[in-house]
């Protein structure tokens, strides 16, 4: 097949992209604890929206338990890397991550804060959402001195970081060792297990919206690794969309981990990935890592949930299965470069 | 479209880098922007374009003032060329091609294959369409400056502006891309490049801004402006213009003698010497020439000699002369520059110098 031209993706990738995530959805919502046929999940999907009528204990382990959880995996997954690819092109830098702006760590202090106070599920999850964003404002207003360079973004955002990290790490230090500091801990390592309708409802619409305004301005990341006169010279207001670029990435990661934890390397590897396939062109390479960032993450958790009794924290497992798989690859198509 | 420089200056803190500069750019101009390393050749044309805002004064596109005009409608009409040393990305070369096309198009829109059949047509143009899926940092140096010329006119720009766009390449692209600057202007773009190279302005444009070493700048006709004079005032560095006749166009080259300021160096340029210039023309059809140029000097002579060697089919012509030391090596570098012709120039000794 003829390379298309411009590098955008073809017909047929585009397919590939977009079926991919529900198939893996779907076959993940059939494995578990219970196993069901995916044709019982196809019953119970159409069951739903007015087709004949499953059992009790098919709906409810499919709704109620594991649908939200799928979701959650999707999202988080799509989220996490397009912030990733947002942020590397932001920095023209391929180490940045969602973490890059001290966004994980604000929302991990606020989640921690809000378990030390005893706060229900959502409170937890709003008051992480609250400081992830508190945090990368502050990192924002540090770099905002003299000179306003991106690298000092960077600095101020290592630095807005690491204060949060040792706040996170007073939380846990003053926390009671019996109940509260195991549940900070895990908490920390990353889990998908609490999701639900309820908190989806709160986390969803920021990631979704942010994911939608990233998808819509693809062509114009393009345009971030380029200097900054050249940038302008381009006719883009490029102070308006690194603006845009930060909050949407921001908004998102915090909304991520504020639902299911820190769950790293997804926004690292992800867009690696989909870089080494599809070349630097962000028309084809965002799109991509969302559809490979879900797929990926979907796949991860339900491993972290069928694979022993106790659940596995997801972070572990996104590096264990990340770190080979990407190493093979980089071996294979020598790196990349933005 | 008239972009207009008017009594600006641009500094920072108290160290004035530009003082009171106007330029004048009409449509079809070709404008070299000279000036040694340091002048603030980068900058006039940061400034020139609102990327620096001028300390004083302004720039001004048909009238209104740059900074005011919204991004979009200026970068639809004007375009700029980064130096391509700066330029690291590892987009393919239609990408970034594409990317120029960005000021015709709304924020949320993405390209249509129109703009790709613009970008492709434009590349064939420069005769680089064949580079359209290689990537920007697997290609030559040449190679990525039309690149990113060619980014620049696929939004159709009534101006270019481009930051030093033949430095850093071989003698036959720095060709290739003047050429294009001149086929540019000849189809109406208005070009203003900076550039280290006098030669090249003398070659192309029409108009010239020389920036001084030390301070102030001369702006009119290259003609005027490009001259051995000036040069050694803006660039500290004595210098000769010549003729290099071809068969097509007599061209002008521009050789650098010496340091003008240069303390270690005893030799003043009005200073009396006497000389010995040998000559040997392999060439006999060059006697013509060469009798024109001594005749120039005829004023300085003392004494010629001139004979053939049959043996060898050259010239041998020697010629004795006491004239200011400048003048003897504008002469031996005019007469350098002739076709097969070799000269060297013999200094009788200073008294008291070894």
């Amino acid at each position: 097949m003829k390379k298309n031209k411009a590098g955008n993706l073809s017909p047929v990738a585009v397919i590939i992209l977009v079926l991919l995530p529900i198939v893996i959805a779907v076959v993940a919502l059939s494995i578990g604890r219970i196993s069901y046929p995916v044709s019982d999940i196809v019953k119970a999907v159409a069951s739903k929206l007015g087709g004949e009528s499953v059992s009790q204990q098919l709906e409810v382990v499919v709704w109620n338990i594991r649908l939200p959880r799928v979701l959650l995996a999707l999202l988080a997954g799509a989220g996490l890397s397009a912030a990733g690819v947002a942020f590397q092109s932001l920095f023209a830098n391929p180490l940045a991550t969602p973490d890059t702006l001290g966004v994980a760590s604000g929302t991990s202090f606020g989640a921690a804060l809000a378990i030390l106070m005893g706060f229900s599920l959502v409170g937890v999850q709003l008051t992480a959402l609250v400081l992830g964003i508190v945090a990368v404002s502050v990192t924002w207003l540090c770099a905002s001195g003299k000179g306003k360079a991106l690298s000092m973004v960077v600095l101020s955002g290592i630095m807005i970081g690491s204060l949060f990290n040792s706040l996170v790490s007073l939380v846990k230090f003053t926390a009671d060792t019996e109940s509260q500091l195991p549940a900070i801990t895990y908490w920390l390592m990353g889990s998908l297990s609490g999701a639900g309708y309820d908190s989806l409802a709160l986390g969803a619409p920021p990631i979704i919206a942010g994911i939608f305004v990233l998808f819509l301005l693809r062509w114009k990341l393009n345009v971030l690794p380029l200097s900054d006169d050249e940038a302008k010279s381009m006719g883009v207001n490029i102070k308006a969309l690194r603006i845009v670029t930060v909050l949407c990435a921001t908004v998102i990661t915090a909304s991520c981990v504020s639902m299911c934890g820190q769950v790293g390397w997804v926004g690292l590897l992800i867009p690696h990935i989909c870089r080494m396939a599809f070349g630097t062109n962000h028309r084809a390479v965002l799109p991509a890592s969302i559809s490979l960032g879900s797929a990926f993450m979907v796949v991860v958790d339900t491993i972290a949930r069928s694979v022993s009794a106790a659940e596995i924290p997801i972070s572990i497992l996104t590096a264990i299965i990340g770190a080979p798989f990407f190493i093979v690859l980089m071996r294979k198509r020598g790196g990349f470069r933005i | 479209m008239i972009l207009e420089i008017k009594n600006a200056s641009f500094g920072y803190g108290k160290n004035t880098i530009l003082d009171n500069i106007s330029l004048t750019a009409e449509k079809g101009d070709l404008i070299a922007i000279l000036g040694p390393n340091g002048a603030g050749k980068t900058t006039l044309i940061r400034c020139m374009l609102g990327f620096l805002k001028w300390t004083k004064g302004e720039s001004m596109l048909d009238g209104e003032n740059i900074n005011s005009i919204s991004a979009r409608k200026l970068w639809s009409v004007v375009s700029y060329v980064p130096q391509a040393k700066s330029f690291t990305s590892a987009a393919t070369v239609l990408e970034t091609v594409l990317l120029g096309r960005i000021s015709t198009l709304s924020m949320f829109s993405q390209p249509k294959q129109k703009d790709i059949d613009i970008c492709m047509q434009r590349l064939s143009e420069l005769g680089i369409s064949h580079l359209a899926e290689k990537r920007c940092n697997e290609i030559s140096g040449g190679e990525l400056q039309m690149v990113l010329i060619c980014r620049a006119i696929v939004s159709d720009p009534q101006v270019i502006v481009l930051d030093e766009p033949e430095s850093n390449l071989d003698f036959k692209n720095q060709l290739i891309v003047l050429n294009t600057l001149s086929e540019l202007s000849k189809s109406g773009v208005t070009c203003i490049f900076n550039t280290h190279y006098p030669e090249h302005a003398l070659r192309l444009s029409n108009k010239a801004l020389l920036l001084k070493k030390r301070d102030g700048y001369i702006f009119g006709e290259t003609s005027k402006v490009v001259t051995e004079e000036n040069i050694e005032k803006a660039f500290g560095v004595k210098a000769v213009i010549a003729s290099v006749e071809t068969k097509e166009s007599t061209l002008r080259s521009i050789t650098a003698l010496r340091l003008s300021d240069n303390e270690e160096d005893p030799i003043s340029p009005d200073e009396e010497r006497l000389a010995i210039i040998s000559i040997i023309a392999s060439d006999y059809s060059k006697g013509e020439l060469i009798n024109d140029y001594l005749h120039e000097a005829g004023k300085y002579l003392i004494g010629r000699m001139g004979m053939p060697y049959r043996k060898d089919k050259v010239n041998i012509i020697n010629v004795t002369l006491k004239a200011p030391y400048s003048e003897i090596e504008s002469l031996v570098t005019r007469l350098c520059t002739l076709d097969g012709v070799s000269v060297k120039a013999t200094y009788a000794k200073k008294e008291g110098s070894f």
